[in-house]
């Protein structure tokens, strides 16, 4: 080993130019940020909120909000994990649905306790992702399509056994835990246990080995299988991942409502697709794989369900809710392809 | 002879060809009600919207896309088409010009966007079909138009002469040989299929890909209109959930067909025989009396062996390719 040589350029360290360099580098990278421009519009939109409509700030709504934001983000986290790959997984409310099916019945059935129950939920959901994995990664096919026939099969399988019955009388400690309030009453336990997920999630990604192995297989899968990392075992522990979120999900899900109900996704579990694709698109996750944030991620989640709840105050009707929604992902996507444009641009003149 | 025999082994639609007659055979040998007039009837007229919805899909995935608004267009079509109808007095024709336009008009806004944007159609078509569903369902407030005019519930109750063939049906086979046609024949359909298989090559061939792209969602869109309408004859009734369940099929029939998802290679007769496959099976699940959930299982395990079929008969040709190749 030679002697360690500093790698830059003297006149980038000086105590003076420091200031400079923060000035001019870091700032206005973090204000070019999708993350940043995200939390200047949730600010933007909880003010206009609050001002135009009642009720909105109420204790109440915020504490109905928490919940609703919780499950969101846990529900575009387990999709973000799959887009990573370049895939999707159009099966995630399906796998949702069957495992809180799976977790109801161990409860209500089978009397198994709440922690062994919910363990046991956790693992089907994990299960579930796992065959996506291996049928995407041993076809070779894009997971779209598997995952289309698995989200019919999951969820065929499920109504089937269930015979589309609910599980309404779950042990009270498992319901409690979701009509628990926090923090003066504002707050739900299922957002800290969201937001807990994130920094757990950004943890993964950003400093642990595997972490950094998965998102190298997503970005460049050729030049990662010639690194020496198995782009197919990657594949599966992001499939599996997507699953064990999904079924987390379903969890908070079904704590909120008090009861595992078949329709709780809607027919297929395709209610949880939107949702599902505009936190992780929204907060700046590339679709073709390879790039991931989990805090847009998570402010994505929390700025539909935010404009979802003001649209609700504010008189829209249910029925153009979906509109709207439609309308916000398709801006969502067209301003960061915008966005991508200016940046690339200023890049190239300075 | 003997080489006629194998190139039609190669076909996509001859294998599918034998599956289909081989499964007639055995449900007709087990249940002969399955051959009554009755159950041909029903058979056809599920297979009739069926056959369109595919072709609406099977067009983009040609271009190597995804449409996942086909249901969202053909839902709102429907909606409009009875609306107009029943709200506004409008003419028949006139309604049915009208629902077209619409279709076309949707798809060209999911093909306008696409292209321009260069972002993937799905995320595209994800968006237009909440914003489609939404308009749907804001405009009816979820509520079916019950009162269509009697021209159009005798359309859909017509028979072809004295025979049990749906009237229903004609038009989807018109259809289907008029996308033959085109898939085939003409050069914006050959232009679609370079287009899917390498975007690039087809750039440098001189072929534009916003016209290519754009056509086909427009396509798209006029059959999720053509197949919206048909089923509003069928059900004699303009509900807005028409469309809700059409993505799978429309994704089953095209890949059972041997359509590759990456693009550029799709098959009109083999897609059909794909419909005609999931339809007689469906039907038999259901003379069978199996549980209709167990239709939904079907169907996805369908895709999934089709999906496995196509990777083998891929890695059979790759091998005789590489022999070849050596000699």
């Amino acid at each position: 080993m030679r002697g360690k040589k500093n790698p830059f350029p003297l006149s980038l360290w000086p105590a003076k130019n420091i200031m400079k360099t923060l000035m001019n580098k870091k700032i206005p990278n973090f204000i070019f940020t999708n993350q940043f421009g995200l939390l200047c519009l949730v600010l933007v939109f909880i003010a206009i909120f609050s001002t135009v409509t009642d009720g909105f700030t109420s204790r109440f709504n915020i504490f109905a909000l928490s919940r609703v934001i919780a499950i969101d983000i846990m529900i575009g986290l387990a999709m973000m994990v799959v887009i990573l790959t370049g895939g999707l997984n159009l099966a995630l409310g399906a796998i949702g649905v069957s495992a809180a099916m799976f977790g109801g019945w161990c409860m209500e059935i089978m009397g198994i306790p709440v922690i062994p129950s919910i363990i046991l939920t956790l693992s089907m959901g994990a299960f579930l992702g796992w065959v996506n994995g291996i049928i995407t990664v041993k076809t070779g096919v894009h997971s779209f399509i598997v995952t289309l026939a698995t989200m019919s099969i999951y969820f065929g399988f499920m109504t089937m056994l269930t015979e589309a019955e609910a599980f309404r009388r779950l042990p009270e400690l498992f319901t409690d835990f979701g009509s628990a309030k926090l923090f003066n009453k504002y707050v739900s336990p299922l957002l800290l246990l969201s937001v807990a997920t994130c920094f757990i999630l950004f943890y993964l990604f950003r400093f642990t080995d595997i972490g950094r192995k998965l998102i190298a297989a997503g970005a460049n899968p050729e030049a990662a299988e010639l690194s020496g990392i198995s782009v197919s075992t990657m594949f599966i522990h992001c499939h599996v991942l997507s699953g064990l979120l999904g079924a987390l999900a379903a969890i908070m899900l079904t704590t909120r409502i008090g009861a595992a109900i078949p329709s709780m996704a809607g027919q297929l579990g395709m209610d949880w697709l939107l949702p599902a694709f505009l936190a992780p698109v929204i907060g700046g996750t590339l679709l073709s794989g390879g790039k991931l944030s989990v805090f847009g991620t998570m402010l994505g989640a929390v700025l539909v369900t935010l404009l979802t709840n003001g649209l609700y105050l504010l008189d829209v009707g249910e029925f153009w809710i979906r509109f709207f929604l439609g309308i916000i992902l398709l801006f969502a996507v067209l301003l960061d392809k915008a966005r991508e444009y200016f940046t690339l641009k200023s890049v190239i003149v300075s | 002879m003997n080489i006629k025999l194998t190139s039609l082994f190669k076909k996509d639609w001859f294998g599918l060809l034998i599956v289909v007659l081989i499964s007639i055979f055995i449900i007709a040998t087990i249940k002969p009600t399955f051959l009554s007039p009755f159950n041909l009837y029903v058979l056809m007229v599920s297979t009739s919207y069926m056959l369109i919805i595919a072709l609406a899909q099977m067009i983009i995935i040609a271009i190597g896309q995804m449409n996942l608004s086909v249901g969202a267009i053909g839902g709102l079509v429907a909606i409009s088409f009875s609306g107009l109808m029943e709200v506004y007095q409008i003419s028949v024709p006139m309604a049915v010009l009208m629902g077209l336009l619409i279709g076309v008009g949707c798809g060209f806004l999911n093909g306008y966007i696409t292209v321009k944007s260069g972002i993937s159609a799905f995320i595209i078509t994800l968006a237009t079909l909440y914003i489609f569903k939404g308009i749907n369902l804001g405009v009816t407030e979820a509520e079916p138009f019950y009162n269509i005019p009697e021209t159009v519930k005798n359309f859909g109750n017509a028979k072809v002469g004295n025979t049990p063939i749906p009237f229903l049906i004609v038009i989807p086979i018109v259809i289907t040989f008029l996308m033959w046609i085109f898939m085939n024949r003409t050069e914006t359909g050959r232009h679609m299929l370079a287009y899917g298989n390498s975007i690039q090559s087809a750039e440098l061939l001189g072929i534009s890909s916003s016209k290519v792209v754009i056509s086909a969602h427009v396509i798209s869109g006029l059959l999720a209109a053509i197949a919206g309408m048909l089923v509003v004859c069928r059900l004699q009734l303009g509900t807005p959930n028409i469309g809700d369940s059409w993505l799978l099929p429309s994704f089953a029939a095209p890949v059972i067909g041997g359509a590759i998802l990456a693009g550029g290679k799709v098959d009109v007769i083999a897609t059909a025989l794909g419909v005609l496959i999931v339809a007689i099976i469906s039907q038999a699940l259901v003379i069978f009396k199996i549980d209709p959930f167990f239709v939904q299982i079907f169907l996805g395990l369908m895709i999934l062996l089709a999906v496995f079929v196509n990777r083998y008969r891929e890695y059979k040709q790759e091998v005789s390719r590489k022999i070849f190749n050596i000699e």
